[in-house]
């Protein structure tokens, strides 16, 4: 599950890696709209908030297992399974945006 | 900075431990109710209490809760006269020790209630969340 997920996150992260290069030149103007504070490549940013989630799956595995051992309170496991189930569901909203964005860019006639 | 909603949850959950605590206090108390010293006229099992505090989260900057300490009831045993026990003394008295039951039905009930508020603020906050990230899906 887990490298599938980050596999995942790599081809999205290619996927807007290209579409952050196409898309000023479609444009022609192309100042992208990112504030000054995150970084320039949109990319990079997917890739970090898929590698977020994916810190947080194996959180969550390593506490359920702690857990499981008797190690953790039921109350560790949950918040750190439901933190991941958390960090998963935005990584894939945000996966599923950039990759129609980039569908849309792609079906653009010329 | 973290997500306040991300904070509202962790806050509960700390809420859910230090009121799990208490539970296993009032549990511990129902549980001796009845156990008597060791030793003839020595003190009994004596009431255990519970007493939080607020404790800032470096990270996120909200307040936490945690267990302060877990103390004594000083109030007086109860004494009964039972000159067949074992831990009676001299004169036949025994020492009890200090728990009420209905105290400590009231304070379960009240760590109950405790606890599952918490348990609704970890169920609103993730329903906010999960109404935010929802947000981006394509309706």
């Amino acid at each position: 599950m887990i490298p599938a997920l980050t596999l995942l996150g790599t081809v999205a992260a290619d996927a807007a890696g290209s579409l952050s290069s196409i898309a000023p030149a479609i444009t022609g103007a192309g100042t992208p709209a990112v504030s000054s504070g995150a970084p320039a490549d949109f990319g990079s940013v997917l890739a970090q908030v898929t590698g977020d989630a994916v810190d947080k799956l194996k959180a969550g595995e390593a506490t359920s297992i702690s857990g499981l051992q008797g190690k953790a309170s039921v109350q560790e496991v949950a918040k750190s399974v439901l933190d991941a189930q958390q960090s998963l569901q935005t990584a894939v909203a945000v996966r599923d945006k950039v990759v129609s964005a980039y569908q849309e860019v792609s079906r653009m006639a010329i | 900075m973290i997500d306040p909603i991300e904070a509202a949850i962790d806050v509960a959950t700390s809420g859910l431990e230090a009121h799990s605590t208490r539970m296993r206090v009032i549990s511990e108390n129902l549980a001796n109710a009845e156990s008597t010293a060791s030793t003839p006229g020595a003190n009994p099992y004596t009431r255990k209490t519970v007493s939080f505090e607020d404790e800032m989260d470096q990270a996120s900057g909200a307040d936490l809760v945690k267990v302060k300490a877990i103390g004594v009831d000083r109030s007086p045993y109860r004494v009964e006269y039972d000159p067949g026990n074992p831990a009676a003394d001299a004169n036949g008295f025994v020492k009890l020790p200090n728990v009420n039951l209905i105290t400590e039905m009231a304070d379960m009930r009240e760590a109950n209630r405790s606890y599952s508020a918490n348990i609704q603020v970890v169920k609103q906050a993730r329903e906010l969340f999960t109404m935010t990230v929802d947000l981006m899906r394509n309706s």
